[in-house]
């Protein structure tokens, strides 16, 4: 095989190099009839690449060695693998690649065991790099794209943006989707010290995709670091990404499509089996928004407070929503032994709330109130206005000046 | 030798007293040769020369000649002494390393001779400090006896060319090849690492190249880890020569032009690490 690579096209090849090394340390070189496909695969199996590039890509492209007659037999030139590492140095610098180098010439020598890489760069310069490479068995992953029923269509640029407000220590990050919106966010485990981390969220119209089709409602979790790659080598070919997935626990794909290559990363998606097993030990669903701001109310003293603080949130968004959140403060309060008495009257506002659901969300909260009112209970807002009454029925006066300082 | 704080003015006549209105000039060359602890100085009516040497293969001179000094005098035909070039380096950068535009740091260097430490007065913004560094028993040099008479290859490149080659050796090959020939490829470097090997070929009508004599065609290869500290001199230098000799031996000379504009010279000579007739794949 041999294939010539020129000018700006450099660049993009290079860029493929460097977004295949974020996925594992070697790759597959497999040239076939019509074009280059560069596969790479990570040590988990979670994780496949393949950016393949059509002979029309090259300025020059030969498949089979025609000059050697004798190697008929070899007319099926097998997929060679190389080490990334050793390829990287070749296309050190892919922004200044095009400026340097005026075209890449690659041959494989199938006796040799050889891929040669040759730089003909500015001043004459030429550089050649000898590299070798194992026989390996062909890779490819089965994932069938067509069948996925949400698909995204969203440009490089706005994707690239998106991504760069996560943190660069993010490892996972979730993507939930319904038809009304597109939900980018970071993905925490159950024990994550809120305290100390930051959450990144990012919400999208459907509007400013270039398509837009949500099947069914799904939140897909999958690893960031590996698309890094895929998202810098995007950039530089200002094609739109495509992205598609299916419900968790289903492998999601982006990919870039243009006239003269191909690529698609298939990164595998957190199931469901995995977030319920890791949710065991906070005794509730996470499924919800909801679910991960009550995941750190169980760690705080009053922590019937942030579910009880729920209904009035939810309430935009959802109004049916109210009785769960207050359920879920009923199972939480259950394991916690200290406040056994209060857990009990608590638990009797909560039904009373339940039951006053219908009249709407002020309503209950203020049911609430007047409930832990009358029944001391030490929900966080509750706690606020019990001082704010208490101390109305004890000092008139502090209440006054409450009001005017 | 007691180390006694007498001021430059004394009677006392020094052996070597230079002074530099911009301490730069001296330690930006002395860096391009800092790749061991000690250094030889070397002073004579010319100039300065300073040489590190290492495994007694290689060899670095810098060279300082008396028309960069502001003032420089000898008292005797010749003045040697060995001294810790690290602790010299931190010395002459001891106001900092950052260059902000307009501000130098000055020096005066004074050598009493045999026995008495190298003294220096490096002052900057009024505030002056004085450093007295231990000499020692200078060393017995390698002498690579590399006259032009016995080069058989000579190229003469500019350094833009081969900063990125050097920078960028495959460190995992044992050696540097370099191929000198009146015909292809002329001028080749070649390194032989894990993953496989890396060829660098300069033609010799390409326009980085100034001078190209090869007469014959040569392939050496030096020991790589030896020749890496070149780099640095190589990052200061615009042009570079290279030559070798019937053994092998290579010499490679950087012409390093000063904030001033004025010229300074590096060398590195280096020995051949094996003797092979052709280049290998």
């Amino acid at each position: 095989m041999k294939c010539v690579i020129g000018g700006a096209h450099l660049r993009v090849f290079g860029r493929a190099i460097h977004a295949l090394a974020r996925i594992s340390d070697e790759f597959w070189f497999d040239p076939i009839e019509k074009g280059l496909a560069l596969r790479s695969v990570n040590s988990s199996r979670s994780a496949y690449a393949c950016v393949f590039f059509s002979s029309m890509f090259f300025q020059h492209y030969c498949w089979a060695a025609v000059s050697q007659p004798c190697q008929k037999e070899k007319q099926f030139s097998l997929p060679c693998k190389l080490i990334i590492k050793s390829v990287l140095p070749v296309f050190r610098c892919v922004n200044v690649l095009e400026r340097n180098v005026e075209k890449c010439s690659i041959y494989t020598n199938i006796n040799d065991h050889h891929i040669t890489f040759q730089l003909l760069c500015k001043h004459g310069v030429v550089k050649t790099y000898n590299l070798m490479f194992q026989d390996c068995d062909p890779l490819q992953a089965v994932f069938a794209k067509h069948l996925c029923p949400n698909v995204l269509k969203v440009h490089s640029r706005l994707l690239a943006e998106i991504m760069i407000h996560f943190p660069t220590s993010q490892e996972e990050v979730t993507l939930s989707v319904t038809p009304m919106k597109v939900c980018f966010k970071s993905y925490t485990e159950e024990d994550t010290d809120f305290s100390k981390t930051v959450l990144t969220e990012i919400q999208l119209n459907p509007e400013e995709f270039d398509y837009f089709q949500v099947g069914v409602d799904s939140e897909v979790t999958f690893c960031l670091k590996e698309l890094r790659g895929l998202l810098a080598f995007s950039e530089s070919t200002s094609v739109p990404v495509s992205i598609h997935f299916d419900v968790s626990g289903k492998p999601i794909a982006f990919s870039i499509e243009d006239m003269v290559l191909e690529a698609n990363f298939i990164l595998a998606t957190l199931s469901d089996i995995e977030k319920e097993r890791a949710s065991q030990q906070a005794p509730e669903s996470s499924k919800t928004h909801t679910g991960k701001s009550d995941k750190t109310s169980v760690d705080r003293e009053n922590s019937g407070a942030v579910a009880s603080k729920k209904p009035q949130r939810n309430s935009n968004t959802a109004p049916a929503k109210p009785a769960s959140p207050l359920a879920k403060q009923e199972i939480k309060d259950v394991p916690r032994a200290a406040k056994r008495e209060v857990t009990g009257t608590e638990g009797t506002a909560v039904t009373k709330a339940e039951e006053r659901a219908a009249l709407g969300e002020a309503a209950g909260a203020q049911y609430q109130k007047f409930h832990s009112l009358f029944f001391g209970a030490v929900s966080w807002t509750q706690s606020i206005g019990v001082q704010f009454f208490s101390k109305l029925e004890l000092d008139g006066s502090y209440l006054y000046s409450k009001l005017v300082g | 030798m007691p180390l006694s704080a007498q001021p430059a003015s004394s009677a006392e006549p020094y052996v070597l007293a230079a002074s530099l209105d911009n301490a730069r000039h001296l330690s930006s060359l002395l860096r391009a040769v800092h790749f061991q602890d000690h250094a030889t100085c070397f002073a004579t009516a010319n100039g300065l020369r300073v040489t590190v040497e290492d495994a007694k293969c290689i060899q670095a001179n810098a060279f300082i000649q008396a028309e960069i000094f502001q003032e420089y005098t000898v008292q005797e035909e010749s003045v040697t002494f060995r001294i810790n070039l690290s602790v010299l380096l931190d010395c002459l950068t001891i106001f900092g390393t950052s260059s902000l535009p307009g501000t130098s740091t000055a020096l005066r260097m004074c050598y009493r001779g045999y026995g008495y430490p190298l003294m220096l007065l490096l002052e900057e913004g009024g505030v002056v400090t004085v450093c007295k560094i231990n000499t020692q028993e200078p060393d017995e040099l390698l002498d690579f006896d590399f006259c032009s008479t016995k080069v058989v290859n000579k190229i003469i490149l500019q350094s833009e060319g081969l900063r990125e080659a050097f920078a960028e050796l495959d460190m995992t090959s044992e050696v540097l090849q370099i191929t000198m020939s009146p015909d292809k490829p002329y001028f080749r470097l070649s390194t032989f690492g894990n993953a496989g090997s890396a060829h660098l070929d300069y033609p010799r009508d390409s326009d980085l190249m100034e001078a190209f004599h090869c007469n014959q065609t040569q392939t050496n290869r030096y020991k790589i880890s030896l020749l890496k500290p070149s780099t640095k001199a190589l990052a200061l230098s615009c042009k570079v020569s290279i030559r070798t000799d019937a053994q092998g031996f290579l010499s490679l000379q950087y012409m390093i032009r000063n904030e001033d504009g004025q010229i300074c010279f590096v060398e590195y000579y280096c020995c051949p690490d094996e003797d092979i007739t052709e280049a290998e794949l």
